[in-house]
C-alpha cells in the first residue's frame, strides 16, 4: 500500500453566518484554495468526495449533486459521505482510500456546514430513536451533559476543569485567522455564564459557524511534483460504537480509544504524550476535549483534569492542544474534523502561521459525530 | 490509474430480505439484521471475521439525522470500522473496494435499505432540487423523467407502446424472482392505461419503490481463496456525475458512458464481452438509455434486444422498474449478478461469466456508478 499525501488544503474565514455565498459557493470557495495550495486545477482531480452534516441542516437532499456545478466536477466521480460530526474526517478518509485503495491519483475531498440556514438542534434530536428517546431529546446537549455528570461523579473532575478547556482554546483562537470567535474569557466567565443542561453552561458550547474546508490527496510517489510541504497520513481510523451497548461507558470514549490503538499500531505511536508535537481535537463541548486527552493515551485514564490544570496542553506546553482554538474558536460541524485535520498538516509542514507551534513534525488530528459513538484519529507527520 | 499494486477484490457471499411494497412488521433495524445474519450465514465468516462496515442509506427517507448512528449494532458494526456513503449501496461497494484493495482490511460488509413505504418519497427527490432555480418550478423525479423519456423517444421515432413492452418484461422477470413480492405481472395496455405521471410516463412504467435491504461480503484474495471456489471478482469501478441543472444534462446519458467506459477500461474488458447486465432505472425509458450507455445497444436500438427476444441475460432479475429499493438498487443489482454468476438464479443463463452491473442517484440519474464482475470457475 502507498502512502497517502496531504498536498493542498484550504479552509474559509469561518464566520457565524455567510450571506456572501450560497453553499454551492461557499464549497468552492474552500476547494479552490486547496486546489491553489497544491497548483493544481480541477480538471487534475480524478475524484471528488464531498462531506456535510447531516442533510436536515440545511434541507437540501445530497447536497453533493447541488455543489457539482460550482466545484466545475461535471463528469468526475462525486460522492458524499456523511457521519454527523465527524463527516469532514470521514470523507478524508473516504478520499484517502480512494487513492490507497488504487481508485483515484488526486482527490479533492470538501467538507461544509452552513448551520446559520436550518434548525440545528432540532435537526440533531432527530437522531433519537422515533419510538423510544425523541420524545426527551434536547439536541446533543443533553446527551453530552450526562456524559460530563458521570464524570464528575465517577472521577471528581469538576466544572473549573472544562473551563479551562474554554479559556486555553479560546485564547488560541485570537491567533488564527480562520477562527471567528475573537474574545478573552476567563475560569470565571465561563462557570458563571448561563446553565443550558447543567452542568454546560453557555461559554462550554462552541459556536455554530458557516464554513469549509478542503484537501487535495495523492499517492507518496505523486506528491514531490506538487509540492515541497506534504504532509503524509501515516494512520487513520474511523470507529463506531452501537449506541444501544449496554457495555457502553460514560467515563471513557471507547471507539476513540480503539480508533487509537490502530492508528498507533499502523503509525508507530507507544508514547503519544512524548512523541506528538501537537494534537487538535474536535470537542463539541468543552468536557469532550477533557474525555478524548484520555482515550488517546495524553494522560492516564481519569488524569485528564490534572493534565489541562498542568498547562501541559497550553501553547508553549508539551503537548499542545488546539492550537487553532479548536471548535470554540469555529465550528461549521460538517466541516470541524477536516479542519483538525487541515490544522494537523499545515502545523507538521510549518504553515500555521501564528498558532504555529514552533518545530512540529508529528501530529494527530482527532474526531467525533453521532451520539457520541463515532470516533476517529489521524497521524499526520511532515516525512 | 489503475488497480495496478492493489489487492484483488472478491464478492465472497450476498444475502438479500424480501422486496416489499411495505414491510409493515420489521423495522429497518429487522431487515437489516436479518441481511446480515443471511449473509454471514454459511460464507465460512462470522462477524469477527468481519473488519469494516460501509453503510447506505438517506437521512431524508429514514426520517432520522446520522441514520446509520440507530442501525450500528443491526450492522454489526459495534466496535468495528465503520463510514455511511449517502448515496446508492453500490457507491458504498466502491468504498469497501478500494478499502479491501489498499490492503488495510481483509474483509468487509457493504449494507444497503430502504424503507420508501414510511417516507415521502416525492419529497426525497424535490429537495434534491436546489432551492433557488429548479425547486421553485417544481422540477422532481417524476416530471424530470417525462421531459427525459418525450426526449429519448422523439429522438429515436419510438412509441409509448415501447415503453410499455420493457416494463411489462421487467415484471416478467421479476415474478420468477422469488426476493421480489408481487401480484400479478400486467399487461402491456395496462401499463398503458395505468395513470399518467408525466407524458409519456404512466405510473407503471415509473420504478416501484419497495422495502428491504441488501449485504454483501467482499474479501480479499487470501479469505476468498479460503471461503469460496467461486469468487467473483470486481474487475473495474467507473463513476460520474452530470449537472445539477437539468436543462443542461446531456440527453444521451453521456456521464452514464463514461462511467462504464471508466469501469470496462480498469477491466480490460468491452461491453461485448459481458454475459449479463444489471441496472438502475427510475423509469422504462432510462433503463432503454442505460442499456445504451452501458455500450449493450446502440442509441435508440435498446428496444431491439426486447424486441428480438435478446434480453435474456438483461435484468434477468426483473431490475429496478419492478423493485427500486431506493438507496439499495444498485447494490441490489450487484448482488443479483453475483448470484447470477453462481448459478443460484434458474432464470439466469448458464455459463455466464460476467456482469456490468449500474446504479444511479439523483433526479432522473443525475450520476452513475457502474462495477464490472466475473466469476472464477472451479
Amino acid at each position: 500500500m502507498s502512502r497517502v499525501a496531504i498536498i493542498g488544503v484550504g479552509q474559509t474565514h469561518h464566520q457565524r453566518r455567510r450571506a456572501d455565498v450560497n453553499v454551492p459557493g461557499l464549497v468552492r470557495e474552500a476547494a479552490q484554495r486547496a486546489l491553489a495550495d497544491a497548483k493544481l486545477e480541477m480538471s487534475d482531480i480524478d475524484s471528488v468526495v464531498v462531506a456535510s452534516g447531516p442533510v436536515l441542516f440545511a434541507a437540501v437532499n445530497q447536497p453533493e449533486k447541488w455543489v457539482v456545478d460550482a466545484l466545475g466536477a461535471r463528469g468526475k466521480p462525486v460522492v458524499r459521505i456523511t457521519s454527523g460530526g465527524g463527516t469532514g474526517f470521514a470523507g478524508a478518509l473516504g478520499g484517502y482510500y480512494q487513492v490507497a485503495g488504487g481508485q483515484a491519483d488526486r482527490v479533492l475531498v470538501v467538507a461544509y456546514d452552513k448551520l446559520s440556514e436550518g434548525a440545528l438542534q432540532a435537526s440533531i434530536s432527530s437522531l433519537y430513536d422515533p419510538f423510544w428517546g425523541r420524545e426527551f431529546a434536547v439536541g446533543i446537549m443533553g446527551f453530552s451533559a450526562a456524559y460530563w455528570r458521570a464524570r464528575m461523579d465517577k472521577l471528581g473532575h469538576t466544572e473549573e476543569a472544562a473551563a479551562r478547556v474554554v479559556v486555553k482554546n479560546l485564547s488560541n483562537a485570537r491567533m488564527n485567522p480562520y477562527a471567528h470567535v475573537r474574545k478573552t474569557v476567563t475560569v470565571d466567565d465561563v462557570l458563571k455564564s448561563a446553565p443550558l443542561a447543567w452542568p454546560i453552561k453557555l461559554l462550554d458550547v462552541p459556536p455554530i459557524s458557516d464554513g469549509a474546508a478542503a484537501v487535495v490527496l495523492t499517492r507518496e510517489d505523486l506528491a514531490a511534483q506538487h509540492t515541497n510541504t506534504p504532509a503524509f497520513i501515516r494512520g487513520i481510523a474511523y470507529c463506531a460504537e452501537a449506541d444501544n451497548a449496554p457495555q457502553r461507558s460514560m467515563l471513557m470514549s471507547e471507539p476513540l480509544a480503539h480508533a487509537a490503538r490502530v492508528v498507533y499500531r499502523a503509525s508507530g505511536i507507544t508514547n503519544p504524550r512524548r512523541q506528538f508535537d501537537v494534537v487538535e481535537l474536535q470537542e463539541p463541548y468543552s468536557c469532550f476535549e477533557l474525555s478524548y486527552y484520555e482515550s488517546l493515551g495524553l494522560c492516564p485514564p481519569g488524569g485528564a483534569a490534572e493534565l489541562i490544570a498542568s498547562g501541559a496542553t497550553e501553547m508553549g506546553g508539551d503537548i499542545p492542544v488546539n492550537p487553532s482554538g479548536g471548535c470554540q474558536g469555529a465550528n461549521p460541524i460538517g466541516a470541524a474534523g477536516l479542519i483538525r485535520l487541515v490544522e494537523a498538516a499545515m502545523q507538521v509542514t510549518g504553515r500555521a502561521g501564528e498558532h504555529q507551534v514552533p518545530g512540529a513534525r508529528l501530529a494527530a488530528a482527532q474526531t467525533g459525530g453521532g451520539w457520541a459513538n463515532l470516533r476517529g484519529l489521524a497521524v499526520v507527520s511532515a516525512d | 490509474m489503475s488497480f495496478q499494486g492493489s489487492q484483488p477484490v472478491a464478492i465472497v457471499a450476498t444475502a438479500q430480505t424480501q422486496w416489499r411494497a411495505t414491510w409493515s412488521q420489521a423495522q429497518h433495524i429487522d431487515l437489516i439484521a436479518a441481511a446480515v445474519q443471511n449473509a454471514l450465514k454459511g460464507s465460512g465468516l462470522d462477524i469477527r471475521d468481519v473488519d469494516f462496515v460501509i453503510d447506505s442509506g438517506s437521512d431524508v427517507l429514514d426520517g432520522r439525522s446520522i441514520s446509520n448512528c440507530g442501525f450500528l449494532g443491526a450492522m454489526g458494526a459495534h466496535h468495528k470500522e465503520e463510514s455511511r456513503v449517502e448515496d446508492d449501496g453500490l457507491w458504498a461497494a466502491q468504498y469497501g473496494v478500494a478499502k479491501i484493495a489498499s490492503g488495510s482490511a481483509q474483509v468487509g460488509l457493504i449494507i444497503a435499505y430502504s424503507k420508501p413505504s414510511e417516507s415521502d418519497v416525492s419529497q426525497y427527490y424535490r429537495t434534491m432540487a436546489d432551492p433557488f432555480i429548479q425547486r421553485p418550478v417544481g422540477l422532481d423525479e417524476e416530471s424530470a423523467c417525462g421531459l427525459q423519456a418525450q426526449r429519448y423517444l422523439h429522438a429515436h421515432q419510438l412509441t409509448p407502446a415501447d415503453l410499455a413492452e420493457v416494463t411489462v418484461a421487467a415484471w416478467r422477470k421479476a415474478s420468477s424472482n422469488p426476493t421480489v413480492e408481487l401480484d400479478q405481472v400486467p399487461s402491456v395496455s395496462q401499463v398503458l392505461a395505468s395513470p399518467m405521471v408525466a407524458s409519456p410516463l404512466t405510473q407503471a412504467m415509473m420504478a416501484r419503490p419497495v422495502d428491504g435491504a441488501v449485504v454483501m461480503v467482499l474479501a480479499n484474495a487470501s479469505v476468498a481463496r479460503r471461503v469460496t471456489t467461486a469468487p467473483v471478482w470486481v474487475k473495474g469501478i467507473g463513476a460520474a456525475m452530470d449537472s445539477s441543472v437539468f436543462a443542461m444534462r446531456d440527453a444521451q446519458f453521456d456521464v452514464c458512458r463514461q462511467a462504464a467506459q471508466r469501469a470496462y477500461a480498469r477491466a480490460g474488458l468491452s461491453a461485448a464481452q459481458m454475459d449479463l447486465a444489471e441496472t438502475s432505472a427510475t423509469s422504462a425509458a432510462a433503463e432503454l438509455m442505460t442499456l445504451e450507455a452501458l455500450g449493450l445497444a446502440e442509441p435508440g436500438k435498446a428496444i431491439d434486444l426486447f424486441r428480438q427476444g435478446r434480453d435474456a441475460g438483461i435484468n434477468a432479475s426483473g431490475g429496478a422498474l419492478p423493485a427500486n429499493p431506493i438507496m439499495a438498487t444498485g447494490l441490489v443489482r450487484l448482488s443479483e449478478a453475483a448470484q447470477a454468476l453462481w448459478g443460484q438464479r434458474t432464470s439466469s443463463a448458464k455459463n455466464s461469466r460476467r456482469a456490468v452491473v449500474h446504479a444511479s442517484s439523483g433526479i432522473a440519474a443525475q450520476s452513475h456508478c457502474v462495477f464490472v464482475v466475473e466469476v472464477e470457475r472451479p
